[in-house]
């Protein structure tokens, strides 16, 4: 078996962050071999008939789809780049990196200087009954099938989920002439963002907050589902149950990063709630832990296409100074200075947080959430955060502080305003305020914040006992200890909880644990949520006794589907935070692979 | 961390064999043990390797404790509480040259002596009854019905969970970092979670069992060689036996699931922990593999791993209590086959600690010190 010695830097997937990395290296006269597994590549781009948000400089206002056209074509004018599209890498072994040649089932081996890894991301599953019959699709495969090869996945459609991509796949659905019968979330808000939610409702699509499908309906494929009203428990409401009649249920519950072959090669990866799951650390160079080893794009943490075609170009500008010792330095500080100021403003809270635990600099730009202003000037005291936004009549904070803090005034419409310099904490407006719009607060020494939740539910967490917390959206953040539970005689009990406070501000709800039906978790080995919590329960408190007693993972997706949510059943049911699991092995290879493919594996000629 | 300071056995090594001797030890009257992994349960070598139960060895003692070990595995799920997937099934070696013929001959019969239901089959016998093995070259086999395979993760979590309920204690992700001796003697060992003072400690510790003695002084002579393993996609059932050859360098067998399992072994490989598996390997098995089983050609592989062989210098286990420390025992040095022996040597090493001997089985040849006299090397091993 020979190996390709001469290759300059390896490209795994031609996404946008692929793409423009393979762009900076071949414009700098290295060779360059990028692979993707699709019929032509442009990732997720080609998908998207929307035009896009954000800065000019990087292709806003142009529709992801031309954008996907421009870049192949500028890269496919360079001899000394190569796209190989229906090809796979498998796995990155010290002693090689076998690439699949999926239309004929054969390998290669290649030996890259460099590899960049734009492996992109993959689409989070959720767990209902019958959610393994066909019809049952993913967002990102309805978007595959149908703008780009046409095919309508349906006629008849449920959305579950009002994010940007599910508000975006409805729109596209019904421009397809598709029927979006509905879109259906389980939280109170609708997740994307307004302009692109104006745009499906102004198409008769209703949105049902606080819904959630309980099961599919079907023998052979998808007839119906049944959708139920959630109470504030978040559990289906009995006697509100209506079903859909669909032939496709389309999931977007949201994207988490495709890190198989990072972690397989050794990258050192970590869980970054805020970046969507397990992500290679990686530097502000786009350099992971193996220093020959890069990542750009959805694979480095869930982003969006302007910001991984940024990082693909610093990747590959880096890739070219290590390999030529020439660089240009003009245009990669130009590069990073463009990707921070993008991610100054509010809508990118998530994605500094996340890579400022990554050791990475960001700035935010000023915009002020609330209303209080002195808010900040009391760090470290006790005290409410005021939500309270609409003018509505409504007093009770008034009346009820004893210090007279809270102030609403003679309108009984005006929005309350708090002086925190008369506040003593006594935290009574919080368990009074009827729209659950006051909130205890206070920052602790050792960087976590305590957050005082009106709470309503039953059962009531105990103390220690560890909750998801919950954002705006109903999002999980992370999973929080309960420091205290106040019971108050009306029944707005107050739940104390810490979080780190660098999530702290987004934290407005928990999640404790409740029964789940009998659903899948895993869907190649047929394993049960209830299995897990028995197995946690018996003793199996790791991943990986959890994969080798239940098979979880062990079949043909490798673990892709299941990883994650066994890991997050497994923190509730142990209360040990998720980032502090180990996420267990990674084996090669990534997909599976014929005999047939392996043993027959060639050389690439023209590389030689 | 640690929620006792003090107990009477520590056990170092949460694999099969560790796991079996907490599991013997607390059935043999003694609870107040606790197992120490450094990892997961079964993430070492036992985890990682094919599974296989034999009894067809070339040496006496090894048959012995595996014909024990058969006995054990038959009444597992009654006696550890667990299907652990056992299935008797056989196992088929094929002999490919007339040396191993003769080898052959003569190891059914001394096996045969020993009461194993081995037998000598010609080409034209293994062909009709194992149609789906390419016989090309085969030039006899041999065949024992009693021999078979079971899943080491679940034995392992069997051993444990029922020394759980018995009052053993198991720490995961404790390892030991410390052995402490005065006079000659271990008083206590130093693991990442705190002190644990102890009467007595047993080397349980797979790939790691030469760290392991050093850290109490005792030089042991073993070493740890990497050999790489794969499994493929499910199938329908098809394949009764665990089919060896030595000359062909592989097994393979066919989990319960489906799925098939095999590796080779690799005379380059050199000694030490590495056990990143390398596609030299996947690409010679998967080229090799179909020339005797055709039907793998279009089969998928799933996951390739590697595990460690700990290796003793005859490829035969080394159980034995130390010499200059009478308080420390090991049962190491498993070659590759510790799984198949774990029930007999969880016995043995148990029984010894508790009534001063080993009673159900004859472990005397497998002490330390027969490497000062001549020795003979098993050769049944891939």
């Amino acid at each position: 078996m020979r190996s390709v010695n001469n290759l300059d830097l390896l490209v795994v997937g031609g996404g946008p962050a692929g793409l423009s990395g393979a762009l900076e290296a071949a414009r700098s006269g290295l060779s360059v071999l990028l692979v993707d597994e699709a019929v032509s590549t442009g990732g997720q781009l080609i998908k998207q008939t929307h035009k896009f948000f954000g800065n000019e400089g990087f292709f806003a206002s142009v529709r992801g789809y031309e954008i996907a056209d421009r870049l192949n074509e500028e890269l496919n004018s360079f001899e000394n780049a190569r796209i190989l599209t229906e090809h796979s890498v498998i796995a990155i072994y010290p002693d090689g990196v076998p690439v699949v040649d999926m239309k004929r089932d054969t390998t290669e081996v290649l030996m890259p200087k460099k590899i960049l890894l734009a492996s992109g991301a993959s689409e989070k599953f959720l767990q209902f009954e019958n959610n393994d019959l066909p019809g049952v699709y993913g967002a990102g495969a309805v978007q595959t099938l149908m703008n780009q090869f046409g095919i309508l996945p349906g006629t008849n459609v449920l959305m579950i989920g009002s994010g940007n991509i599910g508000l975006i796949v409805s729109y596209q659905l019904m421009q397809a002439g598709a029927e979006v019968k509905a879109i259906i979330e389980a939280s109170d808000k609708i997740g994307g963002y307004q302009v692109h939610a104006d745009k499906v409702k102004r198409l008769g699509i209703p949105v049902n907050l606080r819904h959630t499908i309980s099961r599919a309906i079907g023998k052979d494929s998808v007839k119906g589902a049944v959708v139920s009203e959630l109470d504030e428990r978040w559990r289906p409401i009995p006697g509100t149950e209506r079903e859909f009649v669909v032939d496709t249920i389309c999931i977007a519950v949201g994207l988490s990063p495709s890190i198989e072959l990072a972690a397989q090669a050794g990258c050192v990866i970590e869980y970054i709630q805020e970046l969507g799951g397990y992500v290679p650390l990686r530097n502000d160079d786009m350099r992971t832990s193996v220093p020959d080893l890069f990542v750009a794009g959805d694979v480095s943490g869930i982003e969006e296409a302007t910001t991984a075609m940024i990082e693909g170009r610093i990747a590959g500008l880096t890739i070219v100074e290590d390999l030529t010792g020439r660089c240009d330095q003009e245009k990669l500080n130009y590069l990073k200075e463009t990707l921070r100021k993008f991610r100054s403003g509010p809508s990118s809270s998530k994605t500094r947080s996340g890579i400022r635990k990554l050791g990475g600099k960001v700035e935010e730009a000023s915009f002020s959430e609330r209303i209080e202003c002195d808010f900040d000037s009391y760090k470290g005291k006790l005290r409410p955060i005021i939500e309270c936004f609409e003018p509505i009549p409504c007093n009770p904070c008034e009346t009820s502080c004893p210090v007279g803090a809270i102030r609403v005034g003679e309108n009984i419409n005006s929005i309350p305003t708090i002086d925190y310099s008369r506040c003593t904490g006594c935290s009574i407006c919080a368990t009074k305020c009827p729209g659950l719009a006051i909130f205890m607060f206070r920052e602790n020494k050792d960087g976590t914040s305590s957050i005082g939740i009106p709470y309503e539910f039953l059962p009531l967490p105990v103390k220690g006992q560890y909750v998801s917390a919950l954002g705006r959206n109903g999002e999980v953040i992370c999973t929080a200890e309960v420091e205290r539970v106040a019971r108050s005689p009306n029944k707005t009990n107050l739940v104390y909880i810490i979080v780190p406070s660098e999530v702290a501000q987004g934290v407005r709800n928990i999640f404790v644990p409740s029964q789940e039906a009998e659903t899948i978790v895993c869907r190649c080995e047929e394993v049960t949520v209830d299995q897990i919590r028995k197995a946690i329960k018996d003793g199996y408190k790791d991943f990986e006794e959890l994969r080798r007693y239940l098979r979880i993972s062990m079949g043909p997706c490798g673990g892709r589907t299941c990883r994650l949510n066994t890991l997050m059943i497994l923190s509730r049911e142990t209360g040990v935070p998720v980032e502090e699991l180990a996420p267990g092995i990674f084996r090669p290879p990534s997909m599976p692979v014929s005999f047939k493919a392996i043993a027959e594996t060639g050389v690439d000629d023209s590389e030689e | 961390m640690i929620v006792k300071s003090r107990y009477k056995v520590v056990v170092i090594g949460g694999g099969v064999i560790g796991t079996a001797v907490a599991f013997y030890l607390a059935k043999n009257g003694v609870s107040d043990v606790v197992v120490l992994e450094k990892d997961y349960l079964s993430s070492g070598s036992t985890g990682r390797c094919g599974g296989g139960i034999r009894q067809q060895w070339s040496e006496r003692m090894n048959v012995r404790l595996a014909m024990r070990s058969v006995e054990h595995f038959k009444r597992f799920e009654s006696e550890v509480g667990f299907d652990i997937e056992y299935f008797q099934g056989g196992y088929l070696l094929l002999a490919y040259t007339e040396e191993e013929v003769l080898l052959f001959e003569r190891n059914t019969k001394m096996q045969q002596e020993e009461n194993l239901d081995v037998e000598l089959l010609s080409k034209n016998e293994a062909s009709s009854r194992f149609s789906f093995i390419d016989m090309s070259g085969v030039r006899a086999a041999a065949y024992c019905s009693s021999d078979g395979h079971a899943n080491p993760h679940l034995t392992t979590f069997a051993y444990a969970r029922a020394a759980e309920r018995m009052g053993v204690e198991v720490l995961t992700h404790t390892s030991a970092e410390k052995i402490i001796t005065e006079d000659g003697r271990i008083v206590a060992v130093q693991t990442s979670k705190g002190k644990i003072e102890t009467e007595v400690v047993v080397n349980a510790a797979g790939g790691y069992s030469h760290e392991v003695g050093a850290m109490a002084g005792v030089e042991l002579p073993t070493e740890s060689y990497r050999h790489q393993i794969f499994v493929t996609e499910p199938l329908e059932h098809i394949m009764d036996p665990l089919v060896i050859s030595f000359e062909n360098n592989f097994y393979i067998r066919q989990t319960k699931a489906g799925n098939f399992i095999m590796g080779q072994g690799d005379k380059d490989e050199l000694p030490g922990h590495n056990v990143t598996p390398t596609w030299k390997f996947l690409r010679e098995m998967t080229e090799k593999m179909p020339k005797f089983f055709p039907f793998l050609r279009d089969v998928r592989v799933l996951r390739h791993w590697a595990g460690l062989y700990n290796m003793s210098p005859d490829a035969q286990p080394i159980i034995d209590r130390a010499v200059d420390i009478d308080n420390f025992y090991y049962a190491i040095g498993f070659s590759g086959h510790g799984f198949m022996l774990a029930p007999a040597v969880g016995e043995a090493v148990a029984e010894w600690i508790v009534h001063g001997e080993p009673r159900s089985v004859d472990i005397s040849n497998l002490s330390l010190n027969r490497f000062q006299e001549g020795f003979t090397i098993e050769k049944n091993v891939v």
